[in-house]
């Protein structure tokens, strides 16, 4: 008797969990939407900000006039070590937490707005200058939303250190030549780190999914 | 001089203007508010305050002042006499937006004086701004708009406010022409949430309508596709592709599409089904369009979820199907002409030419085809829509065919009789007759109808038989009468059914069917079933038919197995599952577990080990909670211990230690209460197990074969030693030797030594296995572990004897080094486990002798 009375709990319960099995992810959905959406979001903008720096990357290049413009122009990194660098071992961007990750994109973002608008400021035509203001505007938005997606996980903004705030200097020193060498860089540099951007979004975004599975056996676990 | 002069015109100039501007008239006094601004609909109050030397000249003081508004005189009622030089007026109600109100005084009696005048102004205050929107145009800036609420008579002021979380944008202020719209100044961002509010402010009030919160992209209005062109296909001539270019904003957002098409000429659009086109795309083939007919498409496109705006409708595109073969051929009428030479007569065929829904295309010519009886074709081929031939006077059928570029179209029969055609009509015979209208440019279409001269009943009934038998009901059918024994038209049939004693039923069936469900039958019953045809005149019994309803409907035998079986099975499912669940209660009730010498080891850990980690709660239920993980085995060797004599005694003993030992024999219980030394007698178990229960769990024994049997190999490893070691006191020498592998620690002898006793192609895995359990020492413990069972597994099936490897897992672990010993240590308890559940020996059965030691079965 006691047997079936358990035999009889456990199909009950497994009735149960298969009859709440379609609902539990919906209501999971339905409740706080987490950082799912906005990740995703910064993940579309990144796609569309990349999309943007193509254009703008070919008339900038243009306008500095060969060799920038020259396609397989791929000269050596020159004095613009003061640029974040997107490039990053495989294995050590697979080891990135979540926090340091965002933090990174904040503080790229960051250093390379501060130079885009100093190339603002000495772009010639009004047309340029006024696709580089677009372009800032759209990186401000770029870094508002990764502040916003790590509002949402909780993680604190990286303050910027005292003094070692960028800032653009049109140096004298610099010839016209190596001034266009460090627009050159600043521009690829952000292509890179948007492609970055993209991966490091894309990543994040699938690990905050929702999981399911674990649902599941969490009530199956239970259910027993 | 000139000086002066200058001083003169200048004085002079600025004594005009000012007195030109009224402020040296200096009026008698002033009304206090000067320009007001008031609620339509409330209550205003004026003061006209009078100057003291005014009030001297002429003599008067408050009391003599007139309030007029727009030349009409306020009643005195509606004064108030503040003081000598002031008094107020009220307004109540004010509804008049413009009120001129002046202060006059009455001098001498009579004349009034005007002393001051305002402009009174009235409105409301702006409404909450409505339904605010946005749109973004793709290409251009934002553009939002809103409803202003009710009229405020007053001028408003309307400000666009925008903001991102982290930074505002400038506000942007309406044109006095569009109160309601505002486009902002900066091109929107896309995926970025803004938040956007509009203020109206007038001088009656400000109000903030709600903030709207959206992302840019969401209020998209795409540019509309271009380049839209039509193509259409040879192969089918029912469809057209449409191709077109999407605007740039493809590379940032998804697309759908709303393409609209209509018949040139056609006024109302049909529509493309929206699920087919709700993603981006650059062409798609319109289907189900008529043959040869021109259609005029249009297309638009918006986000693919919907979100945002259509665009606006692309320029239109026509283009026309491909040609098909005509759908019909005209119907066509013949003129005899009457003058006709001897045996010849001049036949007119005539048609129309075919509409272009029929056409399908351009048609290219017709064909005709005169045959006589039994004679060779005649063929015509035409332009024109008549044809004049010289025919006999014989019966002759004319086909005529219509022909475009893709093909010819049906033919369309005529008969034209002979000369001396004469009618004979039969009775019950069915005649078609055929009227064909002949209008002077053509024949119309012809009508037709079937007569009967006279009815007679059916020569023949139909023949009705079973289509498909079920336990209560049965499907008849049959089939039409042919046209030769219907003799009429065939008004109903009447079915007859009945069992062998019952009575007979009839059924009447409309003549337009050809099957009919008898119902409400009687299961496993012999039917006998006939039909009848009647005509106007009569009917006509077909032959009986006889089928016999089945026992059992189809399908009930496996309604009632399957649920059955399904109920046997999920109760043993659960029985399974309740038994899984409780294995541990019933398995130390039914059979405890012993532990099977032949796996059984010996193992040594130094002191100082961590707890243990604990892989099983079971563990637990029989540690006492205090055990520790640290014991110290010693085997002697010489140690002399009673030994049954044969398997039965050794059984018997077995299963008295069980009855004594009791229920410490389950799984884990057994390798922590087992005693390190080796002992037959229960009580000394007992005791053992009390003195070591704390500090022993595992022992190594190692053995040379049962008795006179020479086993394959002589090493057994063990966990739960509860047994006698059988083997021990055969070979001391063999226990001698591993002794003192044991004492030396070292891991190569005993390599050597299995080397000598295993088989070659085992050793050599076993020490790859031991490389890369080395290397894997950084990976977590689950992973080793699993690696540890997977070895274990390999070795049960690699060597005929697994004890020997389990042992070489041991000294594996050892060979972690002192750094490491206890984790090493917990490994070799992982192991142990590991051994457990792979289904290693849990039970106790009777056992027999196998070369090697004893197995279980």
């Amino acid at each position: 008797l006691d047997e079936n009375g358990d035999s009889w709990g456990m199909l009950a319960c497994l009735c149960t969990v298969l009859w709440h099995l379609p609902a539990v992810p919906a209501l999971n959905r339905t409740g706080d939407p987490g950082p799912g959406p906005s990740i995703q979001k910064t993940y579309d903008l990144t796609r569309y900000l990349e999309h943007q720096l193509r254009s703008l990357a070919g008339t900038y290049l243009n306008y500095l006039g060969p060799p920038f413009n020259e396609p397989d122009f791929n000269p050596p990194r020159l004095g613009a070590d003061t640029l974040p660098r997107a490039t990053v071992n495989l294995e050590v961007w697979r080891s990135l937490n979540d926090k340091l990750r965002l933090t990174q994109n904040y503080e790229a973002y960051s250093h390379l707005l501060c130079y885009l608008r100093g190339l603002n400021r000495q772009a010639a035509t009004a047309e340029l200058r006024r696709s580089l203001a677009h372009f800032c505007t759209s990186l401000q938005g770029l870094l508002g939303s990764i502040a916003g997606v790590m509002a949402t996980l909780g993680y604190p903004l990286p303050q910027p250190l005292p003094g070692t705030e960028p800032t653009w200097t049109p140096g004298p020193a610099h010839s016209d030549f190596l001034q266009k060498m460090d627009d050159f860089w600043l521009l690829k540099e952000l292509q890179t780190w948007l492609w970055r951007s993209a991966k490091d979004f894309n990543r994040l975004k699938k690990k905050m999914q929702p999981p399911a599975a674990a649902v599941t056996l969490h009530l199956e676990a239970h259910g027993f | 001089m000139s000086m002066l002069q200058i001083w003169l015109v200048q004085a002079l100039f600025i004594f005009l203007t000012t007195g030109s501007m009224g402020q040296l008239l200096d009026p008698c006094g002033h009304i206090n508010p000067e320009s007001p601004v008031v609620h339509l609909g409330s209550n205003f109050t004026a003061v006209c305050v009078l100057k003291e030397d005014c009030m001297d000249y002429f003599h008067v003081n408050a009391n003599f002042i007139v309030w007029k508004m727009s030349h009409f005189t306020i009643p005195k009622e509606q004064y108030t006499i503040i003081n000598k030089t002031a008094a107020s007026v009220t307004l109540t109600d004010v509804a008049s937006l413009n009120i001129q109100l002046t202060c006059n005084i009455l001098t001498f009696g009579q004349i009034e004086q005007n002393i001051y005048g305002i402009t009174l102004i009235s409105g409301l205050p702006p409404e909450k701004p409505k339904n605010l929107n946005c749109i973004v145009n793709e290409g251009r800036k934002m553009m939002c708009y809103w409803d202003p609420g009710r009229e405020t008579y007053l001028e408003t002021n309307f400000t666009l406010k925008s903001e991102w979380a982290t930074e505002k944008f400038a506000d942007c202020k309406t044109k006095r022409d569009t109160p309601t719209s505002c486009t902002v100044d900066y091109s929107p961002v896309y995926f970025v949430n803004m938040e956007v509010w509009v203020e109206a402010e007038n001088a009656l009030g400000k109000v903030t309508s709600d903030h709207i919160n959206f992302d840019p992209v969401d209020k998209v209005k795409p540019n509309a596709p271009h380049n839209l062109s039509v193509s259409n296909s040879e192969e089918l001539s029912s469809i057209l592709k449409l191709t077109w270019i999407n605007s740039n904003i493809k590379n940032v957002i998804r697309l759908k599409y709303d393409i609209q098409y209509r018949t040139k000429g056609a006024s109302a659009w049909s529509q493309i089904p929206p699920e087919d086109t709700a993603s981006t795309r650059s062409s798609f083939t319109v289907q189900d369009l008529k043959p040869f007919t021109e259609y005029v498409f249009r297309i638009r496109c918006m986000k693919e979820d919907g979100k945002g705006f259509w665009s606006d409708w692309s320029e239109e595109a026509s283009g026309i199907t491909y040609e098909d073969r005509p759908s019909k051929a005209p119907s066509f009428w013949y003129k005899i002409d009457p003058s006709h030479t001897h045996g010849y007569r001049s036949v007119q065929l005539m048609w129309k030419t075919l509409p272009p829904f029929e056409a399908n295309g351009k048609i290219l010519g017709y064909e005709v085809t005169l045959t006589r009886w039994k004679s060779r074709l005649q063929n015509y081929t035409v332009n024109d829509s008549k044809l004049t031939v010289n025919l006999t006077n014989d019966r002759y059928i004319a086909t005529l065919t219509a022909r475009n570029a893709v093909g010819r179209s049906a033919a369309s029969v005529l008969t034209i009789p002979a000369c001396d055609f004469q009618g004979y009509l039969a009775e019950s015979t069915c005649y078609l007759i055929t009227v064909t209208p002949v209008y002077a440019d053509g024949p119309g279409s012809p009508e037709s109808i079937k007569a009967y001269l006279k009815q007679a009943p059916p020569s023949k009934g139909p023949t009705v038989r079973t289509k498909k038998v079920g336990k209560n009901e049965a499907v008849l059918e049959w089939d039409q009468l042919p046209v030769d024994v219907q003799n009429g038209f065939i008004r109903n049939y009447t079915i007859f059914y009945r069992t062998n004693i019952g009575n007979e039923t009839a059924v009447n069936v409309d003549s337009s069917h050809t099957e009919y469900t008898l119902s409400s039958l009687t299961s496993d019953t012999l039917y006998m079933v006939r039909m009848a045809a009647y005509t106007d005149e009569g009917g006509k019994d077909g032959p009986e038919f006889t089928f016999t309803t089945p026992k059992f409907a189809q399908g009930e035998i496996e309604a009632i197995v399957v649920p059955v079986c399904l109920a046997f099975l999920l109760t043993t499912l659960l029985g399974v599952l309740f038994c899984f669940n409780k294995r541990d209660l019933i398995k130390k009730h039914i059979w405890p577990n012993v532990p099977d010498p032949s796996k059984s080891h010996i193992a040594q850990w130094s002191p100082h080990t961590p707890p243990r980690h604990n892989f099983n709660s079971k563990d637990q239920m029989y540690s006492d909670g205090n055990f520790t993980d640290v014991s110290v085995v010693e085997i002697e060797a010489n140690d002399k211990k009673p030994f049954p004599e044969d398997l039965k005694s050794l059984e018997l003993f077995k299963k008295e230690k069980v009855s004594t030992e009791g229920h410490s024999s389950g799984i884990g219980g057994s390798s922590c209460m087992s005693s390190s030394r080796p002992s037959i007698s229960s009580s000394d178990e007992n005791e053992s197990a009390q003195n070591t229960s704390s500090t022993v769990q595992y022992s190594t024994v190692v053995h040379s074969g049962y008795r006179h049997q020479v086993p394959s190999v002589q090493v057994f490893s063990r966990s739960e030693s509860t047994q006698p070691l059988l083997d021990s006191e055969e070979r001391p020498e063999d226990l001698q030797l591993v002794d003192n592998v044991d004492g030396s620690d070292g891991i190569l002898p005993r390599q050597q030594y299995f080397k000598q006793n295993c088989s070659q192609h085992e050793t050599s895995p076993d020490i790859s296995h031991f490389e890369r359990s080395n290397q894997v020492s950084s990976v977590n413990e689950e992973d080793f572990i699993r690696l540890k069972q997977q070895q274990i597994s390999g070795i049960s099936q690699s060597c005929g004897s697994g004890q020997m490897k389990m042992f070489q897992e041991v000294s594996a672990a050892d060979a972690f080094g002192p750094g490491t010993e206890g984790q090493g240590e917990r490994f070799k308890t992982a192991e142990m486990e590991a051994v457990l559940d792979e289904g290693m020996p849990k039970s106790y059965l009777p056992q027999t002798v196998r070369q090697g030691g004893y197995m279980p079965q």
